[in-house]
């Protein structure tokens, strides 16, 4: 290739003027067309409606799809496709469902489309993350075409709040696997595999006057930090996941605000299949040792909570100021209990985390440092997340670090993770026995009355606190930033921070 | 450069090829972690270990490692990549859709290279010892030593979050925005292209001083010639000759640092599927992904050698 020096000098101007703000765009053009620039955090692996696939595809999933059931902005039930429901004289659900309601290919919601829905979840061959909850119904009647009744082999007190779930979609019984048809505020117009997302407005939704944005462009950032840089440079109007690390200089920023909840948490899980955790004395010891606020410091940036009891979330009916410290610090006492197992000078373990996720990471290292200081010395395992989900189901550790949320705000949401009677898994302890919590927990979600179904549950945590199927940690601060101009949007309370995404059908620009 | 010696080189390049499919596949299966399991436990949850059974099923994960790689074998034969595990999308569609994109990126920063390397080492070469010989020289080192991505990560910072005039990072279609598109371009070339200039400017200089102290460059100016003449005419043309051997190798080893500058500014190219595919144990697509890129890096030495052989005949003779 030849270069003349005209190419050259030429090419050389070229070179800085794309640096030039003449050629920055506007970003208020977006906004004008009602058009919300949205940073997501990860690409859905896929949309498919009844499968986990994380909570950025859940943001997708509540706004292309409806269920029978959503929550509102204070994060209580609302009926959607679904008008009312009630529980009948024989202990079945009874829902009626809403008049009006189309799919996005313009076909009528009906009784049957809910049933098709329900019995694919409960499938033998289904991979829905609702699949053991609903083979708890026994069968699925239509009384007339506006109202479906579900009989469950045992009460399920709950069985509403499975319909809230980002999982359990209804979806047109005639759809075709690869391509779910759903009646939710927006459609999918396009996207391009690991990059974006388009929605527009579905102009047939059943709610009047909603959705109030004409569309959403999901542009996918897996790097916080990008992710943070895109929403502080005006790229995006609003982002998913603000970094810790970023919090403060979002809230600093005149532009934007922070909308911010703690919902999630960090735990420690256990193998009790081996000595020395299948001692629940040494469980408690554990419990006992860990200072969190050095975690909530460390690993959160002080966007956080100390969790020194069960992740039960404050200001709900469950929520107990005692039991909430049921394993507060004190060193002294982990000691004691270490002594009394017969642990007293102490003992070498593993702590299985991984390297992958630095608020992991970070936990786990300020955890092994505290047990140090009453003789449990613990060697980090920090392998790639991959590796940290293979060996946590297949029981291959002494302790690991975890980080998740319950289903929902109600302690039932808490059973995947403390009933480790459950298949093992590596998002609960493997084979701690924990009768009594397990026990607790059924009975709870078998109880209709709001009253003995509090007093079952505060019983539920103190059995847990001396079982300790699970250490809680920390609660993690789980914020949207989003530019002042975006309004209508709520960071819904605790666990259901994760379905907040179903706010973005009432966000709009003001 | 004969026939033999070509199809020599080429049948070369495609049992490497094969090795390193063969490698990264059966790495790939070893190496703990279930796709089926971490598919359903996205977000930290915990899947119900019937579905995770049903999905490993539906996948084919329970056949034989050596079946799978039979299938894998035979696919590959026919130019079948096969599908994603994640969303059964094909491989062949993803590389073809984001390949495109890589390569430009890699282009945009050895363009970048060469406008900014080359004339900065003929400059230093012709005022030798001078300030900007000693400051340029100062600068490449520099440049050479910090990593790309914390070169991306400053740029960000400087010219999207303080100063806004760039965008952070991303993609745009050139037919869809081409100022967005060139504008989303720019920081991750500069990044990817600084490494590579600071090298051409440093093999530019020191084969333009070579030159510089032949005996025809000495009869030249004696014999009255213009300097401009002397310089592209006597210097110029022998002094590039080892500088575009080295750009040649030096964008094989760019297809590297892309995975890094792609992921800092988002640019959809290979990387961004090549990561996700690992973390998710995507084995289809992760074995694609690093069969294209080692064809491509292969392809290209072969290109170099062909160059090289081309301009000294007792290469291709050898």
């Amino acid at each position: 290739m030849t270069l003349s020096r005209r190419t050259l000098v030429g090419a050389g101007l070229a070179a800085p003027l794309l640096a030039s703000p003449l050629l920055s765009g506007p970003a208020a053009a977006q906004r004008a067309s009602g058009i919300l620039r949205f940073g997501l955090s990860a690409f859905p692996p896929n949309l498919q409606p009844w499968v986990s696939t994380g909570a950025s595809a859940g943001t997708v999933k509540l706004l292309t799809h409806r269920s029978l059931v959503s929550y509102d902005n204070k994060g209580q039930l609302r009926g959607e496709l679904a008008e009312s429901w009630a529980i009948d004289a024989d202990g079945a659900w009874v829902f009626k469902l809403r008049q009006g309601a189309v799919f996005h290919n313009g076909e009528p919601v009906t009784a049957d489309d809910v049933k098709w829905s329900i019995e694919q979840i409960a499938g033998e061959k289904s991979t829905a993350y609702m699949r053991t909850q609903f083979q708890e119904i026994e069968r699925v009647e239509i009384p007339n075409p506006q109202t479906i009744r579900l009989v469950t082999k045992t009460p399920q007190a709950t069985l509403p709040s499975w319909f809230g779930n980002y999982n359990t979609f209804v979806i047109w019984r005639k759809s075709t696997p690869n391509e779910p048809i759903g009646a939710g505020p927006f459609r999918l117009a396009g996207q391009e595999r690991g990059t974006s997302l388009d929605l527009v407005a579905f102009d047939k939704f059943y709610k009047p006057g909603f959705p109030k944005l004409k569309g959403i462009r999901f542009i996918v950032y897996a790097d916080e930090n990008l992710r943070n840089a895109a929403l502080m440079a005006g790229d995006v109007d609003m982002i998913e996941y603000v970094p810790w690390q970023s919090m403060a200089a979002v809230e600093a920023e005149p532009r934007l605000k922070l909308d911010s909840v703690e919902g999630p948490f960090m735990d420690i899980l256990f193998n009790g299949t081996k000595p020395p955790f299948n001692d629940p004395r040494v469980r408690r010891a554990v419990a006992h040792a860990v200072k969190r606020e050095d975690i909530v410091k460390a690993a959160f940036f002080g966007r956080g909570k100390p969790l020194e009891g069960l992740p039960i979330v404050e200001g709900t009916p469950w929520w107990d100021k005692d039991l909430a410290r049921g394993w507060a610090y004190d060193p002294a006492r982990a000691k004691a209990l270490l002594a009394e197992a017969g642990f007293a000078n102490g003992f070498q373990t593993t702590l299985l985390s991984t390297a992958q996720f630095g608020m992991h990471k970070d936990t786990a290292e300020v955890v092994q440092q505290h047990l140090s200081a009453i003789g449990i010395q613990c060697e980090l395992q920090l392998p790639d997340w991959s590796t940290r989900v293979s060996r946590g189901s297949r029981g291959q550790y002494d302790m690991a670090i975890h980080g998740v949320s319950a289903d929902n705000n109600d302690p039932d949401g808490l059973t995947v993770v403390l009933d480790t009677s459950l298949s093992p898994s590596h998002g609960r302890s493997f084979k701690v026995e924990a009768p009594r919590t397990i026990a607790a927990l059924a009975k709870g979600r078998a109880e209709f009355d709001q009253a003995k179904r509090v007093e079952i549950y505060r019983e539920m945590q103190r059995a847990a606190l001396e079982e300790v199927p699970l250490v809680g940690l920390a609660w993690r601060s789980q914020g949207y930033g989003m530019n002042k101009g975006v309004k209508g949007f709520t960071n819904l309370p605790g666990a259901l921070t994760t379905s907040s995404g179903g706010m973005l059908e009432e966000t709009f620009f003001g | 450069m004969t026939g033999v010696w070509l199809a020599h080189r080429i049948a070369v390049s495609l049992v490497l090829a094969w090795v390193v499919a063969t490698i990264v596949f059966l790495a790939l299966h070893m190496v703990p972690g279930d796709p089926a399991e971490l598919l359903l436990s996205t977000g930290g949850i915990s899947p119900d270990p019937a579905s995770v059974a049903e999905l490993r099923q539906k996948l084919g994960l329970e056949r034989p490692l050596l079946i799978q790689y039979g299938a894998f074998l035979a696919g590959l034969l026919r130019g079948d990549l096969g599908t994603s595990l994640v969303d059964d999308y094909p491989v062949l569609h993803e590389i073809a859709l984001r390949l495109p994109r890589t390569l430009e990126l890699i282009f945009a920063g050895t363009l970048l290279a060469i406008i900014i390397g080359v004339p900065a080492g003929v400059y230093a070469a012709m005022h030798r010892g001078g300030t900007f010989d000693r400051c340029a020289s100062g600068v490449t080192a520099l440049l050479l030593a910090v990593p790309v991505f914390v070169v991306g990560t400053l740029l960000v910072l400087l010219f999207a979050q303080t100063l806004r005039i760039m965008p952070a990072g991303g993609f745009a279609p050139f037919a869809q925005d081409p100022l967005l598109h060139l504008k989303l371009l720019a920081l991750p070339a500069i990044a990817i292209g600084k490494g590579l200039a600071a090298v051409l400017f440093r093999m530019t200089r020191a084969a333009m001083l070579d030159a510089l102290a032949n005996d025809y460059v000495r009869t030249a100016r004696a014999k009255g010639l213009a300097p401009g003449r002397i310089l592209v005419v006597h210097v110029l043309r022998n002094a590039l000759n080892p500088v575009i051997t080295v750009l040649g190798l030096h964008m094989g080893t760019l297809l590297g640092g892309t995975v890094l500058v792609e992921y800092v500014f988002n640019w959809p190219g290979l990387s961004t599927p090549l990561l996700r595919a690992v973390e998710a144990r995507d084995y289809p697509m992760v074995v694609g992904i690093v069969l294209t890129i080692s064809v491509l890096f292969l392809l290209i030495n072969l290109i170099v050698e062909m160059l090289q052989a081309a301009l000294d005949p007792r290469i291709g003779a050898r």
